[in-house]
């Protein structure tokens, strides 16, 4: 089979975060060998830089090691020719998660910041007109903010990150000819959910067990917050245990976001030293989510929402532009694409090893 | 006469390191039209350049910079598309060595000069030389400065030869064979050393060291600490018996600590000269006054326990600089576990094991401990089965060194070789980044030792780790598309060099330049290598950069030829920081005016 070669991968690349420095890259294995995930299947991320150095494309396209690597930081910091061998696997992961959206706003989003303020200015000002539809009343706002955030998980599960993990999985299984029985998929199915929930392999990075903690409380907030809100109505139950829940899983989230954010402005660590505009805006929408139901629950034990409606159509915004623009084209995605690269690669070496 | 307006002075980047002055200097000139920078240039594009050559009506180019040959083509091929003459344009050096130092200023001053006034630096900072005094310093005793010495010596010169330990020989003494031949190191060395031991024109001043230098070329006035060595040379006979009975125990510098010697020593068997020395930092005596038994126990009563040190004054003409390198102290790779694990070890503790005469005769053996807990080498300790050596460590890599030290890949082929030599059924191993073979003879050398069962493995060895008492090294198999993790017994870690410990004072002492790593500045590298800046200072050997035995002794030759033809002249030339920028300018518009 003929392959194309395409030079212009690399300046592509750099669109998506890549510092210009990967280039050089001497191959002496050195980051491949420092790290603690890579194993013979999956030897990276030396041979990731070799496919970008060659412009690979579609082996690039098709490649699932991206995911497996949790950016610990050790080939960065032990690099010698310092070429960043980690933001490198950082960028090829937004820049996958590009490959495998549809819609093409992904890469939008990714590499141009106008696009994704305009995106963002016009989520919330459908909000506000939404707003001004209901004349300002509380509670059908708050009505039709409880009805929208259903609708908005529905569409996204089924008009995007159903049809994008089919496109990773053409990609990375069917494109790359691996023909698995469909007994090894079934099997499978217990490590990508434990993985999807846990990050169970960040593990193996040694200095990971902090952050590790902090990440899995972030999902386990999250995910429950997002329960608590849609499924239990937060807002409107009068359930004791439900708001106390509430009140835990939210303060969970803002607070050990906060951290993150921190981090990032600190730039200690290998893993927070680059911060291309998506990581941000994760970050600090996950806490804005967190913290914005916070306080909204607060006013309203307090009896002060109705006077504080702004707030709630605050919380509204936020919500509506993580879920539109955060969760299907961002670094949400993530959470998926780690767990079923996991999977995949799992179906991948059990098919080539035997 | 050179018309006015007509040129334009391209710098290769913005200058900087108190450079940027040269920016300024080199638009006053009424010839010079314009001033750019490459930078604003797209090298792909020769019309960028040619249109702003058309539009300026500029006649002939000077491209400035660190190494303004790699705009050539460009700005020649740019020249000829605005239908100028291609060769009309002058190529000035700025040269990286010496730009960090701002004293430099009028001499590239000087340089740009003479480009824009059309005349040849050479002929405008010829000088008509000093006097010289014959005699000549040789300062540092390894390979290279022996060379030099014996040349220099040979030809009838006076040379006085300063070595800050106790013994001539330098690095090469310890090493056992050389490669790519694997002639016995002592066979080239030792007779050498002897040699500069016994000559007559050669004075030699071990235990001795540089403190400061004035003068100029030709006229030198060097101020050289001695040591003393508490141990008269004339009338030792080195029975020995004072070391027979000291008390004290230090690691051996020569044995590069694989063994213990004591505070009265001769460093070892060859030494020249072949007398004891009293380590004054180790003595009980010397440090707390009591002990002194050498001194009772020498049959001849040549031990002078309250010697003090001394300083002298000596008159040189010129001086040949051939102090040689440190090793990189591996210690700072933690993650290669040294210092941590016994048996890994430095390459040049490796080295002294292989050796023949080092303290196990030999013989490859694990490393034991002494009575009071040092790690010491024995003869009858058990030998390892396997063995991995890693390459590049502190070389080639932007968190320590960054330069290649050009000597490890060939070294680490040699002990290899070694190695399967003395213990015939040994595993093997070898991580490299890139194998470096560069040498007459080196690449057969690395497809010979390739054949004799040595793994030789692309990829860089990420760590060792001890696991249940072994040792486990992890790297990447790049040719073999596969992970490593190999347990050894032993790990020779490849170790680079570095400059040397006072390099930097002694620069400072002689007025000469160093690189951004520390490496003495030669004046220029392709056809001034041992010149320095300064008249009748010269440089030799591994302290001008990384270098093998036969690069260090052709430059040691090389340096010789030079003190050897200022002394048949007679004169010696001032080097390029003693002339002034308005001597050179006096001699541009004479040249100038003889030519019209």
């Amino acid at each position: 089979m003929s392959t194309v070669v395409n030079p212009d991968l690399n300046a592509k690349l750099v669109k998506f975060g890549n510092k210009s420095e990967w280039n050089e890259c001497y191959h002496c294995g050195n980051c491949t060998a420092v790290c603690s995930l890579t194993e013979n299947e999956n030897l990276f991320p030396r041979k990731v830089i070799r496919q970008l150095q060659m412009g690979l494309k579609d082996k690039f396209n098709s490649n699932i090691d991206p995911w497996l690597c949790y950016y610990c930081g050790d080939c960065s910091e032990t690099c010698p020719r310092d070429a960043n061998p980690g933001e490198m696997m950082m960028s090829a992961r937004r820049y996958l998660t590009s490959v495998y959206d549809w819609t093409g706003l992904s890469g939008l989003f990714f590499k141009s910041v106008p696009a994704l303020i305009i995106a963002f200015v016009l989520v919330a000002v459908s909000i506000i007109g939404v707003g001004y539809a209901k004349q300002f009343n509380l509670e059908s706002i708050m009505e039709f903010g409880h009805v929208f955030e259903k609708m908005l998980i529905f569409s996204v599960v089924v008009l995007i990150l159903i049809p994008n993990i089919f496109h990773m999985f053409w990609l990375t299984i069917i494109k790359e000819k691996i023909k698995a029985p469909f007994l090894l998929y079934v099997k499978g199915i217990w490590d990508l959910f434990l993985h999807m929930f846990t990050q169970k392999k960040s593990l193996k990075c040694e200095k990971n067990t902090f952050r590790w903690f902090e990440h899995l409380l972030v999902v386990f907030g999250y995910i429950l917050l997002l329960i608590t809100t849609v499924f239990l109505n937060w807002f409107s139950t009068e359930n004791t245990y439900i708001i106390w829940f509430g009140y835990i899983v939210g303060g969970l989230v803002f607070i050990i976001t906060f951290d993150f954010i921190l981090e990032r402005v600190k730039k200690k660590k290998e893993l927070s030293k680059f911060s291309h505009p998506s990581d941000w805006l994760f970050v600090i929408w996950l806490f804005l989510m967190g913290f914005t139901a916070f306080i909204v629950r607060i006013l309203i034990d307090t009896d002060l929402i109705s006077n504080n409606l702004w707030l709630y159509i605050v919380h509204l915004i936020v919500i509506a532009q993580w879920g539109i623009l955060i969760v299907p084209f961002g670094k949400w995605t993530h959470f998926l694409y780690r767990s079923f690269a996991v999977y995949f690669a799992n179906i991948k070496s059990a098919e080539l090893n035997s | 006469m050179v018309k006015q307006n007509s040129r334009a002075v391209i710098f290769q980047e913005r200058m900087n390191s108190g450079l940027e002055k040269l920016e300024q200097f080199a638009g006053e000139f009424p010839e010079v039209k314009e001033v750019w920078f490459a930078t604003d240039f797209s090298m792909k594009d020769k019309k960028s350049l040619s249109t702003r050559i058309k539009e300026n009506g500029v006649e002939k180019i000077i491209v400035a910079g660190r190494s303004p040959g790699e705009l050539k083509s460009f700005v020649s091929a740019s020249l000829a598309d605005a239908g100028k003459n291609p060769e009309d344009l002058t190529l000035v050096s700025v040269n990286g060595t010496i730009l960090s130092d701002g004293d430099l200023l009028s001499v590239f001053k000087a340089k740009i000069l003479c480009a824009v006034k059309d005349v040849h630096f050479e002929l405008a900072s010829d000088s008509p030389g000093n006097e010289v005094n014959k005699k000549t310093l040789v300062i540092g005793a390894g390979i290279a400065g022996i060379q030099a010495s014996l040349e220099i010596a040979n030809a009838g010169i006076d040379v006085t030869l300063i070595e800050k330990t106790g013994t001539i020989g330098g690095h090469m003494a310890m090493f056992d064979k050389t490669f790519p031949t694997l002639d016995c190191a002592a066979c080239i060395l030792t007779p050498k050393m002897v040699e500069v031991g016994q000559h007559q024109n050669i004075e030699l001043l071990t235990y001795s060291e540089v403190l400061d230098v004035s003068g100029e070329a030709g006229d030198y006035t060097v101020k050289v600490f001695k040591k003393t060595r508490r141990v008269d040379l004339a009338t030792c006979i080195g029975c020995g018996d004072c070391t027979e009975k000291c008390p004290v125990n230090v690691p051996s510098e020569f044995d590069a600590g694989t063994t213990m010697r004591k505070a009265i020593y001769i460093p070892f068997p060859q030494a020249v000269p072949n007398k004891y020395i009293l380590d004054g930092d180790n003595c009980t005596y010397v440090q707390k006054g009591k002990c002194g038994v050498c001194a009772k126990v020498c049959p001849v009563e040549c031990i002078y326990l309250d010697d003090k040190d001394e300083t002298i004054e000596i008159k040189v003409g010129n001086i040949v600089v051939a102090t040689g390198f440190k090793t990189f102290d591996a210690e700072k790779v933690e993650r290669f576990g040294y210092g941590k694990y016994p048996n890994v070890l430095t390459s040049l503790e490796f080295e002294r094991l292989l050796n023949a005469a080092g303290p196990t005769g030999g013989s490859i053996v694990f490393r034991s401990k002494d009575k009071k807990g040092n790690g010491i080498f024995e003869a009858n300790s058990d030998s390892p089965e396997r063995i991995a050596l890693i390459h590049c460590v502190g070389s080639r890599d932007e968190n320590y060194n960054t330069h290649c030290s050009r000597v490890c890949c060939m070294y680490s082929l040699k002990m290899a070789h070694l190695v399967k030599e003395k213990l015939p059924d040994a595993d093997v191993s070898e991580y490299y980044i890139d194998m470096r073979s560069f040498g007459k003879g080196y690449e057969e050398f690395y497809e010979r030792i390739k054949k004799e069962g040595i793994d030789i493995i692309r990829g860089r060895t990420a760590k060792v780790e001890e696991k249940n008492g072994n040792l486990v090294l992890r790297s990447e198999d790049i040719e073999g598309m596969k992970l490593i993790e190999k347990e050894v017994d032993m790990v020779v870690l490849s170790v680079g060099l570095e400059p040397g410990e006072d390099s930097q004072k002694l620069a400072k002492s002689l007025n000469i330049l160093t690189d951004d790593i520390g490496w003495f500045a030669e004046l220029n590298s392709t056809n001034q290598t041992v010149n320095t800046v300064r008249g009748g200072i010269f440089v030799a050997g591994v302290c001008q950069g990384p270098k093998d035995i036969p690069d260090s002794v052709a430059q040691g030759s090389a340096a010789a030829a030079r003190v050897i033809q200022s002394v048949i002249n007679s004169k010696v030339k001032k080097g390029l920081s003693d002339l002034s920028y308005n001597d050179i300018e006096t001699k541009v518009n004479e040249l100038i005016s003889t030519e019209e």
